[in-house]
């Protein structure tokens, strides 16, 4: 969970211990309170960043608030980031000396990119910002900080509080486009696929956008594409899911795209999809394992139904849960077909049960169970 | 890895170790999780049958020492500033070890009750980062110490509800993505609530399922690394929404046993690392064990999930919910 970034002890040239600053001179160091775990050996442990924390104790002590302040906390924070305790009190002293928090900023554009992982960097960030009112320039930091760590928690998670709690259209103007470049970049990256649902659905309706049936078409359409450039993907399936939802869409639009992703390879399939391949590997000559093996970067075919390469690992499960589920909303929509549709969804989970997804058994059987339940109300 | 088994006497020794290595830099660094590492060493001492395996005096003192007499609430060591999560630790500590009463319920209560935002958010302390992981803790807290009746439950609710994700699951403010450590965190505070109404469980359920990968491991969030510690926030939630079956059960133990320091090598070292092959801490070795406890692995003691807490002790304080984890198994 914590790392710790002992190597950043070794980045001075030559420590002068504070004792030794004649501007430290007006203090008393305190030690460490051990409590009952004291020990009973001298304390080992590294000199510098026990002498700082000793000033910083008899600083807090003392209830002072002043420039040396943030020279003692920088120090500190950049042994050991997580100190939250330090955190707190840099930031009160910055406004308590009515400190320049432009200049805080930049050098914490430095400390954040060190300390990506540190939660800390990002809510000092925030408060800063709060005060600031000038969130424009954030989004770009923020995207080059996603370049370092591309599904950074706490980076994504500032993201967005940036864009809901300015919520200024020119903020938003750039989210698509970012969001496509991160997933151009990776398409399994759920962060990504997150934002994208938030920047669509979770954000009001902004201008251009205001026509929702021609929005669900656009975004199904983007992650049809996706799904056939990696065709097990949990994170474009889940937002495929998502958006149907969200618009109450009816499942049986996606029956023609998803059909091919639920069949088994067949001999005859292999055959009729060799083709295909054939066209990417010569684009794609480097195409290798499991995971590139699943790019299709072929010409598609039909354009609104993007197929599977021939080298995609099918079936996927998710495609035949998605199958499944056009089956039990059609059985229940209507009533001539109702029981052939349920007894075919019940067929499709058991083959998810026995055979491409045992793993999940347990969680298909249950499907079953409740596919079957449908029976009685059709009847 | 081959390991079969779980190395209980060598991770008990290992946690005993952590105590003693008081000149390491790295314990230094870490002084702002100390409170919250002895509650992961207490706890997964208790899971393992071994609770007395730390001096129950030395533990309490220590807790007291952290208090922070001015905020009324616990840091994570004697200097640090009172914070919600170490607040928590300590309470836990304390009644595991049967020592409830040396806290100041009321202060606790008006600290814990302060931190309440306007959104119904709970910040971690005074400095003011939000996250829902601040919910559960003030609620554990206030369930804990039997004073339930002092939360605005609607508004706390209301934020969670906020919280909850296209995909069925929570992150950890508005607007986050979805992670199975912030679906913990908030399927136990609704349990805690009695207001599970609030998931759509077989949708959560599902989600938490998909989890698994075909090493038996748990992921946090789709298309990421498996790692020891969701053993015990996806089991937990599921174990809430009485689905923790939906986990391919054997595969994932096997998991869980690679990841033993004592099993990467000859080294004595003990405790449970996030993966194969990697180093031991104390987090892991706390969730990995509750994990296993969960999944009924043999001789292990029953933990409440919705408390991380022992099973006993909950339910002897009548607040066990209606969880179901898997069958103890014998050897």
């Amino acid at each position: 969970m914590q790392r710790l970034l002992v190597e950043s002890l070794d980045t001075h040239q030559e420590y002068v211990p504070y004792g030794e600053r004649p501007e430290w001179q007006d203090l008393t160091p305190i030690q460490q309170d051990e409590g009952s775990l004291a020990p009973l050996a001298p304390i080992m442990y590294g000199d510098e960043y026990k002498d700082s924390t000793n000033y910083f104790r008899a600083i807090v002590q003392k209830g002072e608030y002043s420039e040396r302040v943030l020279e003692i906390t920088e120090h500190i924070i950049r042994q050991n980031p997580s100190h939250y305790s330090v955190w707190q009190y840099r930031y009160d002293t910055l406004l308590a000396i009515k400190a320049d928090l432009i200049a805080e900023l930049e050098l914490m554009d430095e400390i954040a990119t060190t300390f990506l992982k540190t939660y800390q960097v990002w809510h000092h960030r925030r408060l800063l910002i709060t005060h600031l009112r000038a969130p424009r320039p954030e989004l770009m930091f923020i995207a080059n900080a996603l370049q370092a760590d591309k599904k950074n928690y706490h980076t994504w998670a500032y993201r967005q509080w940036i864009l809901a709690e300015f919520n200024e259209d020119e903020l938003w103007d750039g989210e698509l486009p970012f969001v496509e470049q991160m997933l151009s970049d990776d398409l399994r990256n759920n962060s990504a696929w997150h934002h994208r649902f938030f920047v669509v659905w979770e954000s009001g309706v902004r201008a251009g956008e205001e026509d929702r049936e021609t929005l669900v078409k656009r975004e199904i359409a983007f992650t049809k594409t996706k799904i056939a450039r990696a065709p097990n993907n949990a994170s474009a399936w889940n937002y495929l899911r998502g958006v149907l939802e969200r618009t109450s869409s009816p499942f049986s639009v996606l029956e023609a795209f998803v059909t091919p992703y639920a069949q088994p390879p067949s001999p005859e399939d292999e055959s009729e999809w060799v083709s295909d391949d054939e066209a990417s590997s010569t684009k794609s000559p480097t195409a290798k394992s499991s995971d590139l093996a699943e790019t299709a970067d072929d010409a598609v075919l039909d354009l609104e139904n993007p197929i599977p390469s021939a080298r995609a690992e099918l079936p996927c499960p998710q495609a035949i849960e998605f199958l499944a589920d056009i089956r039990e909303q059609s059985a229940q929509n209507n009533g001539t077909t109702a029981r052939s549709d349920i007894d075919e969804a019940i067929k499709l989970y058991a083959s998810l049960a026995t055979k491409y997804d045992t793993m999940r058994e347990r969680y298909w059987e249950f499907r079953q169970r409740e596919a079957s339940k449908l029976i009685p109300a059709i009847a | 890895m081959g390991s079969k088994e779980l190395a209980t006497l060598v991770h008990v020794s290992y946690i005993q170790s952590l105590g003693k290595a008081t000149d390491d830099l790295a314990y230094h660094l870490t002084a702002h999780l100390r409170l919250n590492a002895i509650y992961w060493g207490l706890m997964a001492l208790c899971v393992m049958k071994h609770k007395d395996a730390l001096d129950r005096g030395e533990m309490i003192e220590f807790v007291m020492s952290c208090w922070d007499d001015e905020a009324g609430g616990f840091g994570a060591h004697p200097d640090h500033d009172a914070h919600i999560v170490p607040t928590l630790s300590a309470i836990q500590i304390l009644h595991i070890l049967d020592a409830p009463d040396q806290v100041d319920v009321p202060r606790i209560v008006s600290y814990v009750i302060s931190l309440q935002n306007s959104s119904g958010s709970f910040s971690g302390d005074q400095f003011g980062e939000t996250d829902t992981r601040f919910t559960y803790c003030a609620v554990s807290i206030l369930s804990l110490l039997g004073k339930l009746d002092t939360l605005d439950e609607q508004k706390t609710i209301g934020y969670l509800r906020k919280c909850r994700n296209f995909d069925g699951g929570f992150g950890n403010t508005e607007g986050a993505e979805s992670h199975a450590a912030q679906v913990f965190v908030c399927v136990a505070t609704l349990a805690i609530l009695d207001r599970l109404d609030e998931v759509d469980q077989d949708m959560l359920g599902w989600w938490l399922a998909e989890r698994q990968l075909p090493n038996g491991g748990l992921n946090g969030r789709p298309e990421k690394l498996e790692d020891v510690c969701y053993s015990f926030w996806v089991l937990s939630s599921l174990s809430i929404l009485k689905r923790v079956h939906w986990i391919d059960a054997n595969s994932l133990i096997s998991f869980i046993l690679s990841a033993q320091e004592s099993m990467a090598s000859d080294l004595e070292g003990g405790g449970i690392a996030d993966r194969p092959g990697d180093t031991a801490d104390v987090f892991h070795t706390v969730f990995g064990a509750a994990g296993l406890s969960l999944l009924g692995y043999p001789d292990l003691d029953d933990l409440d999930p919705v408390y991380c807490m022992p099973s006993r002790l909950i339910e002897s304080l009548g607040l066990k919910k209606d969880w179901v984890a898997l069958g103890r198994r014998t050897l």
